[in-house]
């Protein structure tokens, strides 16, 4: 590009500018714009950073309250429990994404897998349901309208009041005017994402990666760009005001408001899910089989017993220099864990199957595009529930078959069995609180950024995609802009 | 000056005085125009002909003085007004996604006037639009035919009164000539006609009296005489003295 | 007569030609069909998951009921299924179905442990929204109708043809009225014969479908009516939409958000994490004290069991139940604050959503399909009246040792018989309040 084309296009740039701070309604719109995405960073920052600290003291707390048990007999630790939190990424200060929709604790016992309970949208007002106040929000659905707003007049206007045959007449080419007019709306772009780019920085400081930060950054930079090139898009091809803009609205109407629903819609209705609730049947039936591991009788066990008698050479397992109880305990929950992580694999596949095909539809619409490239890269995705929930079982499934340990090795058989007898046999049932230290601690991150990177990179395709098509459509226009 | 028996006068304004937005746009405005007469009304830029015929229309409230048609004020007989004028205005933009014929019919059915295809072809042969495009979307036509369907609309309102804003800006002169033979032929079969226009050689050529309108006021009026033309150089002189007022 | 129904018959005919409007339309109808077929399907999904849920939970407690004969086995093993069922409306207003469970199994150990367990569905599609013909109504159609009508004396004016209508025009509602009128039901109709027709599918009652109609229209006249005088007098089309996509974002959005963020600073509600704690907390403990501490808590609630509580060995199942009930009974203060809470929520909800048509909307039409946060409310008390009759009725065989044959535990309760009961009730207090 000569020097003198690069001159004239910042001209064009600085005209528009000029146009916009003499038009009441760009104003007006500009200064909400900023003032919408302004308050949305503050508040969100300072709700997430409260949630995030909340819960890092809940886990402590939970961890302190567990250790801090009296003697008990090991097994009712097993059912006391522990909690897993959630706590949140530090770039979630931005897109809390499922974060209110998804319980952010669990309650972790033996036998159970328990799903994550209390969802902030349960206790909420309901008054959210069309948007809340995050920047995700008020940046992937309200700042498109805001350029269309500001920018539907852009070459439009100089169509409808004739300048644009004088324009070009004086030699500035109809791609010239339209880099300028595209020039002007960048630098809006700038503006709206300025406060996005400082808070992303900031979570710098809780240990957000710079690629993360930066893809986040990108990934909104280009999603409003697609939007600066339909807006010019559309206000070179119609030939008036009025028409640029409906055609506009309506646009934003389909890609912004029913697109996202009409996605998530579909994904619900082409892949069914069975509940929690439906699956459990199965789990039930399934672990029948098993055997009930609070029965040591359960002829299910039967095999399990030839062989420890065996191994030990006794004849019958008070013989055994081992808990019985404990060992079919902790042989059945290892089983009975199998057989639930199995389904609750099976209904995380559902789930990303269902959210596979809603992310499809960042092909058709950019805004479902940045929706998931922004929960991915953010990680406040379903991806990394699923982690949390996978990791939350695991510290389960550790402290559970601890316990068990404790189960087989400190507590006698024969104090075991007579345990309800009477008070003094129940209290000789029973091991020492320090065996209670064995909770690792549980401190659930983010996912690496590279793994964040490679899943958010469909959607930096899709976006990808509508920036070369749109520059496509638009230079074809520009070349015969009339 | 031309005395008339004002009484007969079919519009008429009296001592008219309307203010847009606390400006005073016409002041103390008199004139009449009598039945099968061809008036314009002329001035430059600014000099309140367009805010004389809105309020004509009834877009415009007097804030003093009277403006009547047949006698009735136009404000307190609006629905009387319009059915007894028709309105050509400047750019006489019709809907250009429909053809000409179908923009008469919408018009005529807005009117609640029932004309067959026969009379519609009439009113187009009298204004001479072309056959073929008169089954033609209004888009591809020139402004010469658009205005040509306009004044054919009006002709088929039967309205006694035409009321034309600038009619022959933006005309080829074959148009304008094709245009002022037009509307005298329409004040001859008994059409009164107001038009106001800044185009002093255009209204000498076909009007019967001109007022001269300047600021909001009437300064002049000329008459032609017994079967000839207004003189162009008196208008044009009493026109131009704008400059040194 | 005739000469009205001639000018909605020009200006049908006038509408027909213009192509964005007809896009527009089009549009519409296909995003309303969208939403309506979604909803019925998605209903019906919700009715087959309970069809299969109820006979798996039959076959389920009666192998439970089976396998184990004691009184406390039996009431330890029997899960029971409690759940609310769509209404014939719901496919229309599916909503906050997807954000509270409308199913649950329980069974007789302490509620609070298991009444916050949620069955709902993927979290990522409830964030995005569902679009339900109430979506769609409430949300959708005032920016269809500013599309429709702002535009409607602007771009007469910018195009030269205003003053040629207006004075050629018989009367102003000949041409306006009637211009107006023709879009205005043709969105009607495109946004509600969808509705008819799924409402004819699944049976709604007349009632509803007269009381969504009747709230529709209201809507939409309330749009359309502030579509038109906004734009009265402008001759920017541009500037008319802009100011009322303005004003739309501003029900739609900012006021909501505000009066959430008001809400949530008013209402102080306990975590939810406490409850449980404080349940699980109480259970636990009861393990290591007397147990004659977590008898005498049990009998200041049920005071018939008094001469019962004497235990003969460690573990009794009578024992094992009072404290689970002990442990409901020390987080119900933090259980009642909470759903207290959650009430007042919504009831300062409500005052906001005053200013905000969309929500009211919203809010109205969610409560004639039984779907919204106080239908969740009822159903979730029905689970707290179950779960207090299911305990009623095994304590009599947990205290006295009766027998706990066949024959008693066919008398079970059963949730839905329960909630057959309280529809009646209802039904005949509202008769005898008339």
């Amino acid at each position: 590009m000569s020097q003198n084309n690069l001159s004239k296009i910042i001209i064009v740039a600085k005209d528009e500018w000029r146009y916009w701070l003499r038009s009441k309604l760009a104003i007006s719109v500009m200064a909400i714009g900023l003032l919408l995405t302004l308050s949305s960073v503050i508040v969100t920052s300072i709700n997430m950073m409260e949630l995030s600290h909340a819960r890092h003291e809940l886990q402590e707390d939970a961890e302190e309250t567990f250790v801090e048990q009296p003697d008990r007999h090991p097994h009712r630790m097993v059912h006391y429990g522990h909690y897993a939190f959630r706590t949140p990424a530090p770039l979630s200060i931005l897109d809390p994404g499922i974060d209110a929709y998804t319980g952010n604790s669990i309650f972790l016992e033996g036998h159970r897998q328990n799903s994550a309970m209390f969802a902030d949208q349960k206790q909420g007002t309901a008054l959210t349901q069309l948007g809340s106040l995050t920047p995700a929000f008020i940046v992937q659905t309200l700042a498109p309208l805001l350029l269309i707003l500001i920018g539907y007049s852009s070459v439009s206007r100089e169509r409808e009041s004739q300048t644009l045959t004088y324009l070009l007449s004086q030699g500035t080419s109809g791609n010239t005017l339209i880099l300028g007019k595209g020039l002007a709306l960048l630098s809006v772009i700038g503006l709206i994402l300025a406060p996005l780019a400082v808070a992303a920085l900031i979570s710098l400081h809780d240990g957000e990666s710079i690629t993360a930060v930066l893809a986040f950054i990108l990934g909104y930079g280009l999603y409003l760009s697609v939007w600066a090139l339909l807006v010019l898009l559309f206000s070179s091809a119609l030939s008036k005001n009025s028409e640029s803009f409906t055609a506009l609205a309506f646009v934003w109407i389909l890609l912004c408001v029913v697109m996202p629903r009409v996605a998530s819609t579909t994904a619900a209705t082409s892949v069914p899910a069975a509940g929690k609730l439906e699956t459990d049947f199965a789990v039930i039936a399934e672990l029948r089989k098993l055997g009930d591991g609070h029965n040591a009788a359960d002829p299910a066990f039967d095999k399990l017993k030839a062989e420890l008698l065996e191994k030990y050479n006794v004849d019958s397992i008070d013989q055994l220099p081992v808990n019985y109880r404990g060992i079919i305990a902790s042989a059945a929950e290892a089983e009975l864990t199998h057989v639930l992580n199995e389904f609750a694999e099976q209904r995380m596949q559902t789930e990303l199957s269902q959210i596979h095909v809603s992310r499809q539809f960042g092909w058709l619409s950019p805004m479902v595009a940045i929706r998931s490239l922004s929960m991915l890269v953010v990680g406040t995705s379903i991806e990394t529930h699923h982690r949390f929930l996978r990791e939350a079982e695991a510290l389960r499934f550790e402290f559970v078959q601890a316990l068990n340990k404790v189960h087989v090795e400190k507590l006698s058989y024969q104090d075991d069995m007579n345990r309800n007898k009477d008070a003094a046999a129940t209290q000789k049932a029973r091991v020492s609180a320090e065996n209670w230290q064995v909770l690792e601690d549980f401190n659930f991150e983010v996912d690496k950024a590279k793994q964040r990177m490679q899943r958010s990179l469909a959607a930096f395709l899709q976006l990808l995609l509508w920036i070369v098509l749109l520059v496509v459509a638009i230079r074809t226009i520009g070349k015969r802009l009339i | 000056m031309v005395t008339t028996d004002l009484s007969n006068a079919l519009i008429k304004a009296d001592s008219l005085c309307v203010s847009i937005k606390n400006k005073s746009i016409l002041k103390n405005l008199s004139f009449h125009v009598d039945t099968g007469e061809i008036y314009a009304l002329l001035g430059g830029n600014g000099a309140g002909k367009s805010t004389t015929l809105k309020t004509l229309l009834g877009f415009n409230t007097p804030s003093s003085g009277s403006v009547t048609i047949e006698g009735k004020e136009v404000n307190q007989a609006l629905n009387f007004v319009r059915g007894k004028t028709a309105y050509l205005p400047e750019s006489a933009t019709l809907y250009s996604h429909l053809t000409a014929r179908e923009n008469v019919n919408y018009f005529l059915s807005l009117a609640d006037i029932k004309k067959t295809d026969d009379e519609i072809n009439q009113a187009f042969d009298r204004v001479a639009l072309q056959a073929d495009a008169r089954d033609r979307h209004m888009q591809t036509y020139s402004k010469g035919m658009r205005q040509k369907t306009a004044i054919a609309l009006a002709i088929l309102r039967e309205a006694p009164i035409f009321l034309l804003d600038e009619p022959t800006s933006g005309l080829d002169p074959v148009a304008i000539d094709e245009f002022n033979q037009l509307v005298r032929e329409l004040a001859s079969t008994g059409a009164t006609i107001l038009m106001v226009t800044h185009d002093v050689y255009g209204a000498c050529q076909v009007a019967n009296r001109i007022g001269l309108l300047r600021d909001g006021e009437l300064v002049g009026e000329f008459a032609a005489a017994e079967n000839s033309r207004i003189d162009t150089e008196q208008v044009h002189a009493a026109f131009a003295q704008r400059g040194t007022a | 007569m005739n000469y009205f129904f001639q000018q909605l018959n020009r200006e049908w005919r006038f509408m027909l030609r213009q192509k964005y409007i007809l896009i527009l339309l089009t549009c519409t109808f296909l995003i309303s069909s969208f939403s309506v077929l979604s909803g019925l399907n998605e209903i019906s999904q919700q009715q087959q998951t309970l069809e299969r849920l109820k006979a798996a939970d039959t076959v389920d407690r009666e192998a439970a009921q089976k396998k184990h004969h004691d009184p406390g086995s039996i009431a330890y093993y029997s899960f029971h299924l409690t759940s609310s069922a769509p209404s014939n409306l719901a496919f229309a207003a599916l909503g906050e179905r997807d954000i509270y469970p409308w199913k649950h199994r329980i069974k007789m150990l302490a509620l609070e442990g298991q009444i916050y367990e949620s069955d709902t569905q993927n979290a990522e599609l409830a964030q995005a929204g569902k679009i339900d013909f109430v979506f769609v109504l409430s949300a959708l159609s005032p920016l269809l109708i500013i599309l429709l009508f702002h535009d409607l004396y602007a771009s007469e004016r910018t195009s030269g043809r205003h003053d040629l209508l207006v004075t050629t025009a018989k009367s102003s509602w000949a041409l306006w009225g009637a211009r107006g009128a023709i879009r205005f039901i043709s969105l009607l109709l495109c946004l509600m014969v969808p509705f008819y027709f799924g409402a004819w599918l699944s049976g709604t009652n007349l009632s509803n479908v007269v009381m969504v109609s009747f709230w529709s229209v209201i809507y939409l006249i309330f749009w359309t009516i502030l579509s038109v005088y906004w734009g009265k007098n402008a001759s920017s089309a541009p500037r008319v939409a802009s100011g009322l996509i303005g004003i739309w974002v501003l029900f739609a959005f900012i006021i909501p958000i505000l009066g959430d963020l008001t809400i949530n600073k008013l209402v102080h509600s306990p975590e939810g994490g406490d409850i449980v704690l404080t349940q699980r907390e109480a259970v636990n403990d009861a393990w290591d004290i007397p147990k004659e501490t977590t008898m005498d808590a049990f009998i200041a609630s049920y005071p018939e069991w008094k001469d019962h509580v004497a235990m003969e060995s460690e573990f009794e199942w009578k024992w094992y139940y009072a404290f689970q009930q002990v442990g409901d009974q020390t987080a119900a203060p933090l259980s009642q604050a909470y759903r207290d809470a959650a009430h007042k929520k919504y009831q300062l909800a409500g005052i906001a959503s005053l200013l905000s048509p969309p929500l009211l909307l919203q809010r109205v039409l969610t409560r004639l399909a039984n779907t919204d946060a106080v239908a969740a409310f009822q159903y979730e008390q029905q689970i707290r009246d179950f779960h207090e009759r299911l305990r009623l009725f095994y304590y009599p065989f947990l205290f006295t040792q009766q027998k706990l044959g066949e024959t008693q535990l066919a008398t079970m309760p059963s949730f839905e018989k329960l909630t057959q009961i309280q529809k009646a009730e209802l039904n005949s207090n509202i008769d005898t309040s008339q």
